[in-house]
């Protein structure tokens, strides 16, 4: 069977080194198959690993059309340069239209340095992909200027349009174990990188906060003043069955874990409820927070950012209400 | 060790304006600022040089005024200083940024054993023109490192990579970009200005130092276009309180019960 024009469809770097990254790479390939039904074309995942079977079944029951897989021993650990060994000359040999990652760590490092040995265009942490009808033009849309403008992004003449996407935006497709889809194992060249060796790995040792899943996240600000303040935003959490984030002042000034950062450089969450307590609202952290269903803002300036995306906004002080808010909860539940 | 360490001179956040023309950033006459993690990856240079010996030399591609922020780094103790200018450099995507810069660091006489950048810059925030370089100068990288040893031919290096602490030997001459953790480096003192002002001479390439193209640098260069810049997305309409304590925690708890996350209270006054 020739598949070489079918291979010339979207691509999605299979990134499946732990929970979050299995998401962002399960979140594109969703996004994948829009963008490859609006331009009449396949979706094709790749899967590197020394055993990758598993996550090749995975991708087809997620949506996509053909997986390329290639299993060595070298490709065990996630190195930029020997990925590169083997996805480049993929790339050239069946020319993708576009390629797309998740903006991993892994996948921040790995893309820039593949797009620039294929001069290509690439994109970084792109918060919307959509197509442009009259061109067929992949337009990405980047923050830029932490988060103060939005720039559409586009690649006309060099191929693939490569492009990163910021974990969270995209929503996955559920799980259909009776998709059908092709495994390729295309020939590989493992050229493995000996100038950089992984000497150790051990997993951050953090609590499990799974603040991307919980239908309800509670945000602390500055505005709360102390790390005392904001540690009763934990007992508020609680009481609603939520999470607690956190802006990126409060992880500056050492409040809390950097696990809990929201915005353009942490997590981007959509929950039933966010309430935002003591933020101003700067554009670096709400546009971690704007898909969610409802926001409630509390804030003592009422001229603050943060209203202007809020559905109710407290105009008191975030210490003065947040006991009174505790108690009035205790009592009804 | 003779480390080049490459900075940006970043815009102000707050006066940025765009060329709606060419749909580009004008940063002539915008205050400007070194680029925070370039000054990280400035500070871990100097240590390394002062223990180590050998030089550092401060590149940055960039219009005229961008003389100050290396002027900043010759203060702050940089050996040398060159500026990669010139009106067909605007415009760059990193893909063509990088491609300048590599080209000065190929060119620099004797060629480093580190090249060190910040992690990413305020302004784009991609991260890649640290990865690009590397590619390009054919250098070993690794990107978010937040601690630096040297060995004796290679440098052990430690970052935190999607969740995993890693512990990673590199041979040298490698390309590492560096992030926040790996020094506080506050404000860097000011440092001898009169030398940074007045003895030693900034070094100005452009295109023909280079031996570059036109087509293969600025906007020309690029593979990627700004389609349309745009504000974030729009504004929610909600209601806005004021009054009492009571007053806005009654608010805040008829909300949970409109969203059913407090069941509805008989009698509820």
């Amino acid at each position: 069977m020739d598949t070489s024009n079918d291979l010339k469809g979207v691509w999605v770097f299979g990134d499946y080194r732990n929970y979050f990254q299995n998401r962002v790479t399960l979140q594109l390939i969703a996004k994948a198959r829009d963008l490859a039904d609006k331009l009449n074309t396949k979706v094709i995942a790749l899967a590197l690993g020394d055993r990758v079977h598993q996550w090749a079944m995975e991708y087809v029951a997620h949506g996509v059309d053909i997986v390329l897989a290639a299993e060595h021993p070298d490709l065990k650990s996630y190195q930029v340069e020997t990925y590169c060994s083997v996805v480049a000359p993929w790339v050239e040999a069946f020319q993708p239209q576009i390629f797309l990652a998740g903006a991993t760590s892994f996948g921040r490092e790995f893309f820039p340095r593949l797009a620039k040995r294929l001069h290509t265009g690439l994109s970084a942490d792109c918060v919307a992909l959509e197509v442009d009808t009259e061109t067929g033009l992949l337009l990405q849309t980047t923050p830029g200027f932490g988060g103060e403008l939005l720039a559409e992004i586009v690649t006309p003449d060099h191929r693939p349009q490569m492009a990163t996407v910021h974990p969270g935006v995209f929503q996955e497709r559920p799980h259909n174990s009776e998709a059908v889809g092709r495994i390729l194992y295309p020939d590989v060249d493992v050229v493995p990188e000996t100038r950089v060796k992984l000497i150790r790995s051990k997993r951050q040792q953090t609590r499990q906060i799974k603040l991307e899943e919980a239908p309800v996240v509670v945000v602390g600000g500055r505005g709360l003043g102390s790390r005392e303040q904001f540690e009763s935003l934990f007992e508020l959490a609680e009481l609603l069955e939520g999470e607690v984030g956190a802006t990126r002042p409060v992880i500056g000034s050492g409040w809390t874990e950097k696990e809990r950062l929201l915005g353009q450089t942490g997590k981007t969450v959509k929950p039933k409820l966010l309430v935002s307590i003591g933020a101003s609202g700067a554009v670096q952290y709400t546009t971690g927070i704007l898909g969610s269903e409802t926001i409630v803002a509390i804030n003592r300036d009422p001229q603050a950012p943060i209203f202007n995306m809020a559905d109710l906004g407290l105009v008191g002080d975030a210490n003065t209400l947040l006991p009174l808010l505790i108690e009035a909860l205790r009592k009804r539940i | 060790m003779n480390i080049a360490v490459c900075i940006k001179q970043v815009p102000d956040v707050p006066s940025i304006r765009m060329d709606r023309e060419r749909m580009t950033i004008i940063r002539d006459g915008v205050e400007s600022v070194i680029n925070p993690l370039d000054y990280v990856a400035l500070q871990a240079a100097l240590d390394l040089r002062d223990r180590q010996g050998g030089e550092v030399v401060v590149v940055t591609m960039g219009p005229p005024q961008s003389e100050e922020a290396l002027r900043e780094a010759v203060a702050a103790g940089a050996d040398r200083a060159i500026l990669l200018t010139g009106p067909a450099f605007s415009g760059a995507d990193t893909l063509a940024t990088s491609h300048v810069l590599a080209a000065a660091i190929s060119k620099l006489d004797p060629f480093p054993d580190l090249v060190l950048c910040g992690t990413q810059t305020t302004d784009s925030d991609t991260a890649h023109v640290g990865p690009q370089m590397a590619e390009e100068l054919n250098l070993p990288q690794v990107c978010g490192v937040n601690e630096i040893h040297v060995e004796e031919d290679y440098l052990t290096v430690k970052r935190l990579s999607d969740g995993f602490v890693e512990t990673l030997q590199v041979s040298l001459p490698a390309l590492l970009t560096v992030t926040q953790e790996l020094c506080s480096v506050g404000h860097l003192p000011f440092g001898d200005l009169e030398v940074a002002f007045s003895e030693r001479e900034i070094t100005q390439w452009g295109l023909k130092d280079l031996e570059l193209k036109e087509e293969e640098v600025g906007l020309r260069g690029s593979a990627t276009q700004v389609w349309k810049l745009s504000a974030p997305p729009p504004k929610r309409e909600g209601d806005l309180v004021s009054g009492s304590p009571q007053i806005l925690v009654d608010h805040f708890i008829r909300k949970l019960e409109d969203l059913s996350i407090l069941d509805e209270e008989d009698g509820y006054k």
